[in-house]
């Protein structure tokens, strides 16, 4: 019952189909985990458009640019376990070993090589400090694309939608085209916090009110919501007392941010790096030897091209690995950054994407990326702005890196 | 000068002419008209405190503050149970009421069990801390809660045995920040009457639990503490009775009685009038609505909200065992009826922080409030610096069913003859559950004259927890039933067989929240989000209902509204 393989990508979201693909091309023997029990992770829930203009220069449905990788996965000899779930991982002489469990029995799977694509979860109403009663009615805007999307089923008829992530907006829309009442999205920060085109797109074009700087602080209603406390926030994001109301609704739908689902990689004890929230990785997604992070695990992506570009550099990287000693140089988030990932560089550094977010945002401005005084690549943006996530293509093949050094990525 | 002149005139010093008592048959009636619920509670503990008399103070002052809210009664009205005679109720399903139903279980009796939620362990008994306290109360030696604390933690390990319910004695710390608390800790030791417990320096204490707070110097171990999950332990307990023939209606809510010539004759709920030989009242924060209606009311339940905080199962190793500390000075949103909680080390290896202690009017307030959380991490944070908030995946809140004495009332009726109480519980009411079960019911035995049980089976079979089993006796599970294979909840690690055989008990289960309560699934750190929508599906394919009818908890609590518009 036992599997052995060069590379196992765990997760068959689109950064794990990328990864698995990269690294079948490479000529190794990869093996495809997903839990659920069809490929393609969150993008089936996904109905919407506006995925793959990057990477393919038009606009698909979610389950549409999943089918593109599902289609080029068929072309290569790659195994693929689906409703498998992956207990525990350890080191082991033949690289790792992989406990799965599986409906046909415990199995066990051995690589060299392990890719985590295990992509993201969503923050809770809990992990944002709303209070008030505990009713039915009250999920996360994921949550709510599944029953509305998989299952078909609405979660409400009058909802209020708090975080402008770019899911929240796009649940506003579909809630609105499936015959319920959006009363409005709500948003703690000064600036929507997902992308513009999703502000125009899904609230504008429908009339749903966007209410920047405040939040929803209670609930009530048992057993269902029947309404919620919005109150406006000061520059700390803390409700300002004597601005509540009180708004009736049927459903609150939370888009309050993602975070990395590591925990697996964490049990491994390898450095999880506090901004992003993913684990410490090199240009080729290494975090540690044989242990390979991409896509929303690393960190979270604004555009599901960039998951796949991810995915496509750690597989590739995965199927070429091998034992030997490493050096490392740094890359520092510098002035005005949010976070710079990859957070090292393994020696030779070649080429790569670099990524990075903003912490606010700026009008006109450049970013540097140099090694003491050495300008190695210099971008202009004539706007930068925390939702995006930007890229830099660098190329330090020509660069006489040293172990050790640090890459400071900053604004000017 | 008698007792009542006595209390009235203390009354009178600090409240002015706004309270007053007055005696009555066997119990002290607290009089007056206020708006302020505080100044009541303060009142009714006072008089407690200084009257010396068979019954309590009973809470009559007119409150003319901000209304309870409306007590949740089952929405359901039938006459399924109409004209039913068992010869014992007993009303209240939490953690008490279930573990009386279990022990006279033991007798030839026909017992049944009324609940008014739509599970049992819906109010105190899930929401609590879990922890099984050692019995350190040392100002109280004489009362209900030291006796049945001290019997009932004894009794933790061979019931948890039978009933396999998770149990973990692993003992619990008390830190002090001056070495003056050692005197206390002295004379702990000195009167303790056989609770263990071991000295510890403060370079002891660090090597024990690094991440204890620098501030604290010394500490006392106390290995006979340990953590149990309560809810499961009732939901064990309710089964195990159900196996050995005790009747268990949920959503039905006790409405009234009928008392004649000092008996109760007839309880009035919602699905008919039965007619038991004997009542036994557990009904928790509404013990004292029960007394009333039996005319049996000598003590008056005055609500204490309490948050706990639940951190991910990653921070557990901040605190191999449960610790509190001692003196670190006032503590505000704490009552000084409390030791203020602690960091408890929960059986399903996550960190418990509190709870605190705010008096409430309202019975049923489990709303959270932001403030509470900043006193439960303000107070917990003197334990150990290393706590944050943002370690939380989730909190909630109970209320506690103190009495003005602050002790438990277990005993037979005062002036009701076919009546008991098992009331006033707050902590430590779960450590004291078993023992107070096993007196009830005997008490019951003896005043019915019933014969002991022999088919009685004190052994009930849990849920697997696939989790726990190595991999040869997980792969044999999954190869008899594959469900057991696919994972459903991914925090959690609970398979879709672990949820079917949840709803497949002897008490049923049909709710998203009765299934997280029995398998843990939608407890981790998303909380449900990825689960929610899993577990709905296998709900409605088992019921074989629309999904539309799956519900969060119980009646009215429909997750979804109906199918999205037809294409």
């Amino acid at each position: 019952m036992s599997i052995q393989t060069n590379v196992a990508v765990i997760g068959g979201g689109p950064a794990g189909l990328a990864a698995a693909i990269a690294a079948s091309k490479q000529g190794a023997d990869v093996l495809l985990i997903e839990r659920e029990a069809r490929l393609g992770g969150i993008l089936k829930q996904c109905v919407h458009d506006g995925f793959g203009v990057v990477r393919f220069g038009e606009k698909l449905a979610g389950p549409e640019y999943a089918q593109r990788f599902l289609n080029e996965l068929r072309e290569y000899p790659i195994q693929t376990l689906t409703q498998t779930f992956v207990d525990k991982i350890k080191p082991h002489p033949l690289g790792w070993k992989i406990n799965l469990v599986t409906a046909q029995g415990m199995r066990q799977a051995f690589a060299k090589a392990v890719v985590f694509a295990t992509g993201c979860r969503e923050r809770t109403a809990r992990q944002i400090g709303i209070h008030g009663t505990r009713p039915a009615g009250v999920l996360t805007a994921g949550s709510a694309q599944y029953f509305t999307n998989i299952l078909g089923q609405l979660p409400g008829h009058r909802c209020v939608i708090l975080g402008s992530g770019d899911i929240g907006m796009i649940m506003a829309r579909r809630l609105t085209l499936e015959g319920a009442q959006v009363l409005g999205v709500y948003e703690a920060r000064a600036m929507p916090s997902g992308l513009p085109r999703n502000v125009a797109q899904c609230l504008h074009d429908f009339n749903i009110p966007l209410h920047l700087r405040k939040t929803v602080t209670r609930c009530f209603g048992y057993p269902r919501l029947e309404a919620v406390e919005i109150a406006s926030v000061d520059e700390h994001m803390q409700p300002i007392a004597g601005t509540e109301e009180r708004i009736d609704c049927d459903a609150l739908i939370l888009s309050v941010g993602l975070i990395p689902e590591n925990e697996l990689l964490e049990t491994l004890r390898v450095s999880i790096d506090p901004v992003t929230r993913g684990p410490v990785c090199d240009q080729h997604g290494m975090v540690a030897p044989g242990l390979f992070c991409c896509g929303n695990a690393a960190h979270v992506n604004d555009l599901v091209d960039y998951v796949s570009e991810s995915g496509e550099i750690v597989g590739t990287a995965a199927a070429q690995y091998t034992e030997q000693p490493r050096q490392h140089a740094k890359i520092i988030a510098g002035q005005g950054m949010m976070y710079a990932t990859p957070q090292k560089i393994t020696l030779p550094a070649g080429k790569f994407p670099l990524y990075f977010r903003v912490r606010e945002e700026l009008g006109k401005s450049r970013v540097v990326v140099r090694l003491g005084d050495t300008v190695l690549a210099k971008k202009t943006y004539l706007t930068l702005r925390p939702p995006e996530m930007e890229r830099i293509a660098l190329d330090l093949s020509q660069v006489a890196l040293q172990e050790g050094q640090e890459i400071m990525v900053e604004i000017l | 000068m008698s007792n009542i002149t006595r209390i009235n005139r203390s009354l009178h010093k600090q409240f002015g002419g706004r309270f007053c008592v007055v005696p009555q048959q066997q119990h002290l009636s607290l009089q007056g008209e206020s708006d302020n619920w505080h100044a009541i509670v303060q009142a009714g503990r006072l008089a407690a405190v200084l009257f010396k008399g068979e019954g309590g103070v009973v809470n009559d002052v007119h409150y003319i503050g901000e209304q309870a809210q409306p007590t949740r009664l089952p929405a359901v009205q039938d006459n399924t149970l109409d004209g039913q005679a068992p010869d014992v109720l007993v009303i209240g399903g939490g953690v008490i009421g279930c573990a009386i139903a279990r022990e006279l279980a033991r007798y030839q009796m026909d017992v049944m069990l009324v609940e008014k939620e739509c599970d049992v362990a819906m109010h105190a008994s899930s929401r609590n801390d879990g922890m099984v306290h050692p019995g350190l109360d040392l100002k109280h030696k004489n009362t209900q809660k030291h006796h049945y604390n001290h019997r009932g933690n004894a009794m933790f390990k061979e019931l948890c045995a039978e009933l396999q319910v998770p149990f973990k004695r692993s003992g619990q710390y008390l830190c002090f920040p001056q070495p003056r608390w050692l005197l206390w800790a002295g004379k702990f030791r000195w009167n303790s009457h056989g609770i263990p417990s071991r000295f510890y320096n403060q370079k002891q204490l660090r090597r024990r639990l690094p991440h204890i707070h620098p501030a604290l110097k010394c500490g006392m171990f106390f290995p006979t503490a340990g953590a149990v999950c309560p809810y499961t332990l009732t939901i064990a307990y309710a089964e195990n009775a159900i196996e050995n023939g005790v009747r268990v209606h949920l959503n039905t809510a006790v409405l009234g009685m009928d008392v004649h010539e000092n008996k109760i004759i007839a309880v009035h709920t919602n699905r008919g009038t039965l007619k038991p030989k004997l009542v036994i009242n557990a009904a928790g924060v509404f013990c004292e609505d029960i007394a009333a209606f039996a005319q049996d009311r000598f003590f008056s339940i005055h609500p204490r909200r309490g948050t706990n905080i639940i951190l991910d199962t990653k921070f557990s190793k901040l605190m191999s065992r449960s610790a509190s500390t001692l003196g670190t000075g006032a503590k505000e949103g704490y009552s000084k009826h409390t030791k203020g909680g602690g960091v408890i080390h929960t059986v399903h290896g996550n960190l418990l922080l509190g709870p605190n202690a705010v008096e409430t009017i309202d019975k049923e307030d489990f709303a959270t409030h932001a403030q509470d959380l900043r006193t439960v991490f303000g107070h917990q944070t003197k334990t150990s610096e290393a706590l944050h908030p943002a370690q939380g995946i989730t909190y909630f809140s109970g209320t506690r069913a103190a009495t003005f004495e602050e002790d438990f009332v277990v005993r037979r009726g005062l002036y009701t003859k076919n009546i008991i109480h098992a009331a006033g519980m707050q902590s430590p009411g779960l450590t004291a559950a078993p023992a107070v079960a096993v007196d009830v019911a005997q008490w019951a035995a003896d005043m019915l004259q019933a014969q002991p049980n022999e088919d009685f089976n004190p052994q009930r079979q849990g849920i697997v927890d696939a989790t726990s089993l190595n991999n040869f006796a997980r792969n044999t599970l999954i190869r008899q039933s594959p469900d057991y294979g696919i994972i459903l909840c991914r925090c959690e690690q609970i398979s879709k067989g672990e949820i079917l055989a949840a709803m497949r008990r002897p008490l049923p289960c049909d709710s998203i929240d009765g299934i997280k309560r029995r398998v843990r699934a939608g407890m981790g750190r998303c909380q449900g989000g990825f689960c929610c929508p899993l577990i709905t599906q296998v709900i409605a394919d088992e019921l074989g209902i629309p999904l539309d009818q799956v519900r969060k908890t119980g009646e009215g609590s429909e997750l979804l509204c109906g199918e999205i518009k037809p294409t």
